[in-house]
């Protein structure tokens, strides 16, 4: 439900990460009746706590008449997804214009995974990164470990340069079993062997999906006066004076061919790939995650 | 380079406001730390060289105007040396002589004289000074000038001189230069200059002369072909002769062509039109600075309008010429005969009939009655004999008066039958003069019969004639073969005031006229005083009686009327008499366009009605037509003519030094030449109105491609 979807400025002003990590499944899931992230299985595997969006269909009544409590029947293939969140922490994902930066709104949809993998009871890890890894939290289950993600990302900043592809080969070293890795990035500085490291990825048999954050002046490129732009990661001293309206043209064009380039990248190595810009409701933008993830299950 | 306003040379100093504006601005820049600096960049590159390029030629365009318009303002000029005569700057009386002669309408390197004399006409009377005085004078003879007078308004002299066209007439400079002095007559100042911008083309300087020199201002010449010398070709004569070989109806048009060049022209092709229909095509050899003739053979009747042609040069006007050519009617005579015989040797036109028939003359003869002639078509004949006609008819008087008219030719002869006061009432008009009584010079041999007084009173015989008529040429000097004749009666003419249209080419030998030739319309009368057979005269016995009908039946055939074709020179009048049922004229020029002319009112009703043609100024062929009383509206051949540009004008040989009027007695407008000021601020201003158009066009581009974006 749009309405219920906040605006990413809105969810700035809350006062946590979990709180904000809620809000955003909250408004996710708001008027649905069914977690899209679940999904079926013959074979049971064991028992887990209704939460809001669960298939009723699927509420063990007999526990309920031993316990009274709801509870849902899970089956082989729903049990014990290990997931690992990336999150690019370098200079660039530090910028942000009338609204928050693209390293906070990475860290709203980072922050409302986690939460909604700890509410499924799936054990997420974090992995903060820049040109090497910043700070690893592995995946886990237990009660506290949701808080610390949450904190670890709350307490984020943007600094350095930027290198997923070495991110993921690190996940792809520790990740002993089949996993959920979920990447976000402005993949602006990435470098092109990113592609083969998705390939090499999904070739394990890992489910992974690359959400690519961008700021909308990094797609319409608006300003309108003469402006001189400086670069924004350390040791890089390019600088440009020049009347934006000149390039505006130009600059779409490019800016859309870099998108053009993941996506056709995510496609042949057969990753998700959802681009969010820093305007859009991070809520809409996990609910189509969510949503292209069951349509990708039928 | 100099200024009229040099403190304004100062804002020149705004030429530095764009860049100092562009700085300004750079300094103003917003910083901003972006992280797509890759994709900027890569924008950047895209854009760049195209980019720079504007904004630079923004700077260039912006940096030109803001100098460009303080310099205009300042007024700059440069004083360029001028190449006007040095005289021109002193305050004076002036009178412009402009050559407008044919001559000045050939093509030159530098376009027509006409063209470089009139920009440097209309150069020295700007440059003038302002307190000066100048009238406009045309060189061409029988021109009016434009401006008669001595005049300060210059604005109007100059829209004379710039309305003034090449003419095709030839120069007068002897005239121009009278009319100038007389204007100049009228000026009290010191200085009076006549200019003459001209060609200096000899032909036109025939009339001045030392003496017509005296009394004359100071000359200055301005030679419009600066001394290069030019060549050229022409047509300079055509005219028809019977061509013989060709038959009765062979025709040759000759064209005398002349090359005024120091090289021989081979094989120069030569057209000939015949009534705006290419005819035939030749070529000719002509010498260096010489002449030939290119000889057309065709065989034609009836009148033609010949145009023949040469090979263009720069000098068009001339290299084609008309003329109105008329072959012979052919050699069909008819004779009417007034006094048949039964006995064939009494006929009165026994001896006429065999002398046309007599070997090899060729004559195809036919005979009729009197009462027959009104029935004939008349025009089919070259010639036609009225032998001892009692009295003609009306209708046949006036058909022979329209075949005369038309160009035939009438050969009258009398005798006892002749009727005179109805010949001078019904014939009038084709009568050289009206006949008058029969005298007897002496009673006929073998006449007068016993016991009657002899008649002893010798016989009249022909007093000596010229020669040069083309009729009597091929007589021997002392006339034998006529002088032999006798004539024993003959009638007299009334006498009448001389015409230039009649001559006596033959009188007896007391002075009384024996063979009268007049010109009506197109055609001609020949008039016999006596009979052509043996009643009056033993003329047809003699041996001079062959020849002399002979030549005279081929002379009324074929002669066309000198008059009729008669070229005249461009710019000369031209008289058209109407007949009396017409009431108006029509002049077609060779451009196309055509006048109506009205007879003026006559003084005396008895004068013959006549309209003067005077706009003969293209030279060619001119169609005239007359309106009817009856509303219709026919072709007058008769009255249609040519006119030819003078051959002088052809001549391109320049006028000697030591004849010209600017090089005697020390009077010349030599002298250290005069500077004159070039205004710079037009060439400023119009570079200031182009960088505006540019920076617009550069702004509303950018402007576009921001909108897009």
């Amino acid at each position: 439900m749009p309405g219920l979807a906040l605006d990413p400025r809105d969810i700035a002003r809350l006062e946590s990460m979990s709180v904000r990590a809620r809000v955003i499944v909250e408004g996710a899931f708001a008027g649905l009746h069914q977690n899209p992230h679940a999904g079926s299985s013959i074979e049971f595997s064991e028992h887990k706590e209704y939460a809001p969006g669960d298939d009723i269909r699927r509420i063990d009544w007999k526990a309920v008449g031993r316990v009274d409590r709801y509870y849902l029947k899970r089956f082989e293939d729903e049990t014990e997804m290990r997931a690992f969140l990336l999150l690019d922490a370098s200079a660039s994902m530090g910028y942000g214009r009338e609204g928050p930066t693209k390293l906070a709104y990475a860290s709203y949809l980072t922050a409302a995974l986690a939460y909604l993998l700890a509410q499924q009871g799936d054990p997420a890890g974090l992995l903060i990164f820049d040109a090497e890894t910043r700070q690893m939290l592995p995946p886990r289950t237990r009660g506290g470990h949701v808080r610390d993600v949450l904190g670890a990302l709350d307490a984020v900043y943007p600094a350095g340069r930027t290198d997923p592809a070495r991110a993921l080969s690190y996940v792809a070293e520790i990740a002993d079993r089949r996993s959920l890795i979920l990447l976000f990035s402005d993949l602006l500085d990435a470098p092109a062997e990113l592609s083969d490291r998705l390939r090499q990825l999904r070739a394990r048999g890992h489910d992974v999906a690359l959400f690519h954050i961008l700021h909308p002046d990094e797609i319409e490129l608006p300003f309108d006066e003469l402006t001189e732009f400086e670069a924004m990661e350390p040791g890089d001293d390019r600088r440009l004076l020049v009347d934006p309206r000149d390039l505006a043209v130009s600059f779409r064009k490019a800016s859309a061919a870099l998108r053009d380039r993941w996506r056709r990248a995510c496609i042949e190595a057969r990753v998700e790939y959802q681009l969010a810009t820093t305007a859009d409701p991070p809520a809409e933008v996990l609910r189509a995650f969510l949503f292209a993830r069951q349509r990708g299950r039928k | 380079m100099h200024f009229l306003a040099p403190s304004l040379l100062l804002g020149v100093l705004a030429a530095v406001l764009p860049a100092l504006i562009h700085r300004i601005g750079r300094r103003r820049a917003r910083p901003v730390r972006f992280a797509a600096m890759e994709l900027l960049m890569r924008a950047d590159r895209e854009v760049a060289a195209r980019r720079k390029l504007r904004d630079k030629l923004l700077l260039i365009a912006r940096t030109a105007l803001a100098a460009a318009l303080p310099l205009a303002f300042a007024q700059p000029f440069a004083l360029v040396r001028s190449d006007l005569p040095a005289v021109t700057g002193r305050s004076q009386s002036a009178v412009m002589v402009l050559d407008d002669s044919a001559s000045m309408r050939r093509h030159g390197p530098s376009g027509t004289p006409f063209a470089v004399a009139r920009d440097r006409a209309r150069a020295v009377i700007e440059h003038l000074s302002p307190d000066s005085e100048v009238a406009l004078v045309l060189a061409s003879e029988g021109t009016a000038a434009p401006i008669a007078e001595l005049s300060g308004d210059r604005p109007r002299v100059l829209a004379a001189l710039d309305a003034v066209t090449a003419s095709a007439r030839a120069a007068d400079f002897g005239a121009a230069l009278r009319r100038a002095t007389q204007i100049l007559s009228s000026s009290t100042r010191a200085d009076r200059l006549i200019y003459v911008a001209t060609d200096l083309q000899a032909a036109g300087w025939g009339g001045v002369t030392a003496a017509t020199l005296t009394g004359v201002p100071q000359v200055v010449v301005m030679d419009a072909s600066d001394g290069v010398p030019w060549t050229n070709r022409a047509v300079l004569d055509l005219h028809a002769e019977p061509a013989p070989e060709e038959g009765a109806q062979g025709l040759a048009i000759l064209a005398e062509i002349a090359n005024f060049s120091p090289q021989p022209v081979s094989r120069l092709g030569v057209t000939l039109a015949l009534d705006g229909a290419q005819t035939a095509r030749g070529f000719v050899d002509v010498p260096a600075n010489g002449r030939a003739r290119k000889r057309f053979v065709l065989t034609a009747a009836g009148g033609h309008q010949a145009d023949v042609a040469i090979d263009h040069d720069d000098f068009p006007l001339d290299d084609h010429r008309v003329a109105l050519v008329e072959a012979a009617r052919g050699l069909r005579i008819l004779v009417v005969d007034g006094d048949p015989r039964t006995v064939r040797t009494e006929d009165e036109t026994f001896f006429l009939e065999a002398a046309l028939r007599a070997g090899g003359s060729g004559f195809s003869v036919t005979t009729v009655l009197p009462d027959q002639l009104g029935e004939r078509d008349l025009s089919a004949y070259g010639a036609i004999f009225v032998a001892n006609v009692s009295r003609p008819t009306t209708a046949a008087a006036a058909a022979l008066e329209r075949y005369v008219r038309g160009g035939g030719g009438l050969f009258i002869s009398v005798g006892a039958k002749v009727d005179a006061d109805a010949w001078n009432q019904t014939l009038a008009p084709l009568l050289p003069q009206p006949l008058g009584l029969a005298r007897s010079a002496a009673a006929l041999p073998g006449s007068h019969t016993d016991g009657e007084t002899v008649d002893l009173r010798p016989a009249e015989r022909l007093a000596p004639f010229d020669r040069r008529h083309p009729l009597l040429s091929a007589f021997p000097a002392r006339g034998e073969g006529l002088a032999s004749a006798r004539f024993f009666e003959y009638m007299l003419l009334a006498p009448v005031p001389d015409a230039p249209a009649r001559r006596t080419l033959l009188r007896y030998e007391s002075g009384a006229p024996a063979l009268v030739e007049t010109q009506v319309g197109r055609g001609r009368v020949l008039l016999l005083t006596t009979s052509i057979d043996r009643e009056w005269t033993d003329l047809p016995i003699r041996p001079g009686f062959l020849p002399l009908v002979q030549e005279a039946a081929r002379y009324l055939a074929g002669a066309p009327s000198g008059e009729a074709t008669a070229a005249l020179g461009v710019g000369e009048r031209r008289e058209i008499p109407l007949e009396p049922d017409e009431r108006r004229i029509e002049v077609i020029r060779p451009s196309g366009d055509s006048r109506w002319l009205m007879p003026a009112s006559r003084p005396d009703p008895r004068s013959r009605r006549v309209v003067v043609f005077t706009e003969t100024d293209e030279p060619g062929f001119y169609r005239v037509r007359a309106a009817r009383a009856d509303g219709t509206i026919a072709d007058r051949p008769d009255a249609s003519f040519v006119v030819d540009l003078a051959p002088g004008e052809s001549d391109p040989a320049r006028l000697p030094d030591d004849r010209r009027p600017d090089r005697g007695g020390g009077r010349t407008g030599a002298g250290p030449a005069p500077q004159r000021r070039l205004e710079l601020w037009h060439l400023l201003g119009a570079a200031a109105i182009g960088l505006v158009l540019l920076e617009s066009l550069l702004t509303l581009r950018f402007r576009r491609g921001r909108a897009r974006a």
